[in-house]
């Protein structure tokens, strides 16, 4: 067998504290074959990123690599000479990273620097630079090239950027492509765009490619290996299917806990008579910007929610879904429709006294460090709703807290600790332990799991279901992650551009999406399983372009820009949500006619 | 592992704070116990006229026959007291205007951050020394004056510490458990806004001796003949091209030293804030 | 525009501020035991009987058959020396903008230097020196520091001349063009005055230097640090650029804003400079703001705090658009 493209032998890298060193990187090995596709995972922090810019003999400023060898085609890089290794970089081994934004220079031109990348590796005149990166763009799919090569960073978006970014990296033919968390900052169906082209691109030159994420779905679908990196060190090797279907160690078994459990029961149709706990109607939120204009964050909303039960809401950034959780606490006020709980219109009590009302209706982050007050110990994060609600004595709000942060899988003896010293996951815990400590009767879960590890995350939602199980909480589940939304929710309404364009059961969305947005956020969706690859797939459905800017509307459907299906008629005609035979609703004119039959 | 070895870049830094700590307590001691200490009054003649150090008068006398190490140790009491009593002012001040500026915005919070940009925006000294002259040299007046000039800058400072942490989620869900804004406000955002003030206020105090140095130096301080810095400084620059260098160098030689171990603290607390 | 309102908010500011304070200006020119005959016609010389919103009016020019003012171009005439204000200011104004000049370009080439390779090896030998040296350099009594300066360089080692303020007492000055004595000397092709126009600034220029210096490699260092630190510089290297485009990269991405931090102490340092010109008997702005403001001197303090501000909004407005120039984000 021949020797392997890359070859890395306990690579240590170590950066100074106050004190003394902490290793980061801790004898790390492992090889890559050419033209292979290997996938790192671990939590943040594990050291994934410094081992990847170690590969390349560089370290973030105050760092140093320690020790081991990075043999690249035999040769170890760590000892080449400068300005040997210098070449190796950029022209051997290239480099995207996670934030694309921030890695282009500010002040120049997006074709200056792909230009002066080129030319660094290759013999080029000023003017054949420039062609390059004319055609660099293009190949990663850029419409307009001629015109993007004289933009500023700041004038693109954050996938034009990481598109400028791979095209950077790959204009002089590298045979490695190392790819940090390359979508982190993405919408899903942006994020699909640019790995299919990252993905179509290699595969016409043979790059390998070393993909370091903490997404399991871009590991299931796309990469041929995966190396699990916890505290610095590579703890498993193996085989994509194999290590979905059979993880060896403890910790790659806790983060696919998800996968590897069953789904929720879908609860029985019928909730015929009973009233709706939350009832949503007409619902819209409009901010009026600087100069005057109007950006429509969420526009005819309507749902319900019954008690004990789950209802999703999923879409992209800038969709309106966390603006729909905030209406619904009163946390912003609604500009049209309103929301009745318990069939009563909350929105007609005055904000003060509505403030006694707040324990029923209760609310967990996205960041659970950002929404814990960082100078409070947890004993009196938790306290804080007692005392605002209750009358207890001290040694009741005592005996409560300890009860909860029973429920919530907390040591007591954690009550004493800021959340400074707590890991992210039980800092989210703590702050489902504020929002459930008054008994509510409904919690808005705003992403409670996108700023979590994978392992943490996959806990977090356990723990979610199993309290509702317990206490028959409603919640309102906001995410753009449909992996967690299927094992949690049993309605999903799906959001685009501040309207609702599809709302059903569970099964309804997931296993026969109606809606083209819907079809497209679901193909876009990397889903956890290695046997249902997006790119093995022989039409991969995605959607074109940008999305559309919120300021701005369109008359017609808001997708026809981007949409497949579209007919000129789309483009004219407002749509409403309308009800189809099988109970779901469809904010899509051709489906609900059946002009358009899947 | 690696051994514990601490950075020599750590070591200076840890030294700095130590000699800060040990400079802003003797001069917060001096300014209390600096008279009872003194070997001659800070402010009868001795009857030794312009005498370099020697053991009877370790640093000297000045032209008027004052003993200099009397003087030097009595100063505190106004140099250090002034520029405490202004920083606390204006921490105090500033930090609440600034809760106001940066919680509720509005015009109101507008015009407080213009106000506070034309007074920033202009010398510091000059203004100093109109106000203080025109007001009439007492130490009262120099304080109000000092709090007046360093105000903005508490501001400034709670201001956008308020701002980012009112953005933060902390405050949101607050907010959906049912606080109320004021508690919000008071309980919540202050207290983890005061950092970055508490920490600069300790680099304000030497700021403040300075300026109070400063303005007596010129003749719009405190003024004669109580034992001040820079008035001592103003009194020995005369003989100094006499080659008289005892009664100028040994107070500014405290000013010196003083207003660096404030700052070496107000350092040392910025790195451990960040 | 908003610089413009600003100029103006202070100047009236300035204005009512300082006949709210408790000073009594006429007392100050007539002596405290003069009668209340003499004591009141010099308050109606000065125009002090009229009421506030009047005198107002009359400095600002707003009744220009009475008085001339702002608007005609006109600061007023000095209580003390009886003498046109703005010729005043424009006599005293060069004499420290020289001084602060040349300190601010000894300091920046000196700090310019020493920030850049304290951020490139930070912890290193250089930038522990540098470190303590600008923890101390912050703030220091700088008149202080003159003073010692003198001693040593005057007094013992007797390299410096007297200071006794531009030039030695014997030498006549060259016909004033510009105002600056090291320019007006070489319009003179008076090569001596030049050269001691300059060994009477040594002396105030290090003592500024060494205050100056201290806040400006800080920031020199602070701002090549964040650039250093920098996702696009660590992107560079990944792409295998070469060090001088590195370094290109870096100078371009550090320097706009570290030199925009320079430009506002150097505002600053118009007003800032008065305790130096004090000591070395410059009679530069700062020389000239001590004697009116303690002669209660109203419409010269008006005079200088207008000047001043002006002077640091244009350099604000220059910073602006220079920033604008380097750098595409700002420009939007």
């Amino acid at each position: 067998m021949s020797a392997p493209l890359l070859d890395v032998r306990d690579l240590v890298v170590t950066f100074p504290t106050r004190r003394s060193e902490v290793t980061v990187v801790d004898r790390l090995s492992f090889s890559l074959e050419s033209g292979e596709i290997a996938g790192i995972v671990g939590e943040s922090g594990a050291g994934k990123s410094t081992a990847v810019l170690a590969m390349l003999g560089l370290v973030r400023h105050g760092g140093r690599i320690a020790g081991g060898e990075v043999l690249f085609d035999g040769r170890d890089l760590l000892s080449l000479p400068r300005e040997e290794l210098r070449h190796v970089r950029g022209s051997q081994i290239a480099m995207i990273t996670q934030n694309p934004r921030q890695s282009l220079h500010p002040m120049l031109k997006i074709g200056r620097q792909i230009s002066t990348a080129y030319r660094s590796h290759n013999q080029a005149t000023r003017p054949e630079g420039m062609r390059k990166a004319v055609s660099m763009l293009e190949m990663v799919g850029i419409n307009d090239a001629e015109r993007r090569v004289t933009a500023f960073p700041h004038e693109l978006s954050g996938g034009m950027a990481q598109r400028t970014l791979i095209a950077m990296a790959l204009s002089s033919g590298p045979r490695l492509l190392v790819a940090d968390e390359p979508t982190s900052g993405l919408d899903v169906t942006i994020q699909a765009q640019v790995l299919d082209e990252m993905w179509d691109t290699v595969q016409e030159t043979g790059s390998a490619v070393l993909i370091v994420t903490q997404d399991l779905g871009i590991i299931a679908n796309y990469c041929d290996r995966v190396l699990v990196v916890e505290k610095g060190r590579n703890i498993e090797d193996a085989p994509t299917r194999k290590f979905f279907r059979a993880p060896e160690q403890d910790y790659s078994r806790r983060i696919l806990s998800l996968q590897r459990q069953e789904k929720l029961p879908e609860p029985e149709e019928s909730h015929g008579s009973e009233q709706p706990l939350i009832s949503v109607q007409g619902l819209g939120k409009e901010y009026i910007l600087e100069g005057g204009e109007v950006l429509t964050a969420v526009s005819g909303a309507d749902f319900e929610i019954y008690r004990g039960r789950t209802l999703g809401v999923v879409g992209e950034s800038g969709s309106g879904k966390t603006t729909v959780g905030m209406t619904l606490l009163r946390l912003t006020e609604p500009t049209t429709g309103g929301v009745l709980v318990d069939a009563e219109p909350i929105g007609e009590i005055p904000l003060s006294a509505f403030r006694n009302y707040r324990s029923r209706l209760q609310v967990v982050f996205q960041d659970p460090f950002d929404a814990l007050n960082p100078r409070w110990s947890v004993h009196r994060l938790l306290r804080e709703p007692l005392d605002l609600h209750t009358k207890l004595t001290a040694a009741d709000k005592r005996e409560r807290i300890g009860e909860i942060m029973d429920m919530i899988g907390l040591p007591r003896t954690l009550g004493a600790v800021t959340t400074r010293q707590l890991s992210a996951g039980q800092q989210q815990r703590v702050s489902i332990g504020r929002a459930l400590i008054t008994d509510p009767d409904f919690v808005v879960l705003d992403e409670p799991t996108s700023a979590l590890p994978p392992a943490a995350r996959a806990e977090i939602i356990t723990l979610l279901a199993e309290l509702q199980r317990k206490l028959g909480i409603a919640y309102l589940y906001i995410s753009h992650d449909l992996t967690t939304v299927e094992y949690l929710c049993h309605d999903v309404a799906v959001m685009y551009l501040s309207q609702i364009v599809e709302h059903g059961t569970r099964s309804q969305v997931f296993e026969d999406p109606q809606h083209p947005y819907s079809r497209a956020l679901l193909a876009s969706h990397l889903f956890q399983d290695p046997d249902q690859r997006r790119i093995d797939r022989e039409i991969r459905e995605t959607l074109t372009g940008e999305i559309p800017s919120p300021v701005d509307l369109p008359t017609g459907c808001y997708l026809a820009s981007r949409c497949p299906e579209a007919v000129p008629e789309c483009r004219e005609r407002p749509q409403t949500l309308e009800t189809l035979p099988d109970g779901r609703k469809i904010r899509c004119w051709r489906i609900t006619e059946g002009d358009l039959v899947w | 592992m690696t051994a514990r070895q601490e950075h020599p870049a750590a070591a200076q830094r840890n030294i700095l704070l130590w000699v800060g700590l040990a400079i802003v307590a003797t001069s917060l001691l001096l300014a209390v116990f600096g008279e009872v200490l003194s070997p001659y009054s800070p402010v009868m003649p001795t009857g030794n006229i312009s005498t370099p150090p020697s053991a009877q008068h370790w640093f000297g006398t000045d032209a008027t026959g004052l003993d200099i190490f009397s003087r030097v140790i009595s100063a505190p009491r106004t140099d250090v007291t002034i520029a405490l009593a202004a920083a606390g002012l204006s921490l105090v001040a500033g930090s609440l205007i600034g809760l106001v500026a940066g919680f509720y915005r509005g015009s109101l919070s507008e015009l407080i951050m213009r106000v506070s940009d034309v007074i920033q925006s202009f010398p510091v000294f000059i203004l100093a020394m109109i106000l203080v002259a025109l007001s009439g040299r007492s130490t009262f007046n120099l304080v109000l004056a000092l709090a007046f000039l360093y105000t903005p800058i508490f501001i400034r400072l709670t201001r956008a510490e308020v701002l980012s942490q009112r953005s933060r989620t902390y405050v949101q869900s607050a907010r959906a458990i049912g606080a109320s804004e004021l508690r919000i406000s008071f309980r919540h955002v202050l207290p983890n806004s005061l950092a970055p003030a508490l920490i600069q206020a300790s680099v304000v105090i030497g700021w403040g001796i300075l300026l109070t140095a400063g303005l007596s130096f010129i003749g719009a301080g405190v003024r004669p003949p109580t034992p001040e810095w820079g008035l001592m400084i103003s009194k020995g620059a005369n003989s100094i091209i006499l080659g008289e260098w005892w009664p100028s160098v040994f107070p500014g030689l405290a000013i010196s030293l003083t207003v660096f171990g404030f700052a070496a603290v107000g350092n040392a607390l910025e790195r451990a804030y960040r | 525009m908003v610089a413009f309102l600003q100029l103006l908010g202070i100047t009236v500011a300035v204005f009512f501020l300082i006949r709210v304070l408790p000073a009594d200006p006429v007392a100050r020119l007539v002596g405290f035991n003069a009668s209340d005959e003499v004591y009141n016609q010099a308050e109606a010389s000065l125009g002090l009987n009229q009421p506030l919103m009047k005198q107002f009016g009359l400095y600002f020019g707003f009744f220009p058959s009475e008085q001339t003012g702002l608007l005609q171009g006109d600061l007023g005439r000095s209580w003390v020396t009886n003498e046109n204000v703005l010729d005043e200011i424009i006599r005293f104004f060069p004499v420290t903008l020289e001084l602060i000049t040349i300190s601010f370009i000894v300091a920046t080439l000196l700090a310019l230097p020493l920030g850049m390779f304290s951020a490139i090896r930070p912890n290193g030998l250089v930038d522990r020196g540098v470190f303590v040296y600008g923890l101390m350099a912050g703030a220091q009594p700088e008149f202080w520091w003159g003073l010692l300066f003198i001693y040593v360089f005057f007094v013992v080692l007797g390299w410096a001349p007297a200071p006794l303020g531009q030039l030695g007492p014997l030498t006549e000055a060259p016909e004033t063009v510009t105002g600056f004595l090291t320019i007006d000397s070489l319009i003179a092709g008076n090569w001596e005055v030049f050269v001691e126009a300059l060994t009477h600034l040594w002396l105030p220029v290090m003592t500024l230097v060494l205050i100056l210096s201290g806040p400006i490699i800080k920031m020199i260092r602070q701002n090549m640090l964040r650039v250093l630190e920098s996702d696009f510089i660590l992107y560079a290297n990944s792409a295998g650029l070469p060090a001088r485009t590195i370094a290109a990269y870096t100078f371009r991405a550090a320097f706009a804003p570290a030199l925009t931090l320079v430009g506002i102490l150097y505002g600053f340092m118009l007003g800032g400079a008065v305790l130096v010109e004090k000591v070395f008997s410059l009679g530069g702005l700062g020389q000239y703001s001590v004697r009116s403001i303690l002669q209660f001197d109203y419409p010269a303090i008006q005079g200088v705090v207008l000047v001043i501000t002006a002077f640091s909004l244009l350099i604000y407005l220059a910073l602006d658009v220079f920033h604008a120039w380097m750098d595409p984000r700002i420009r939007t």
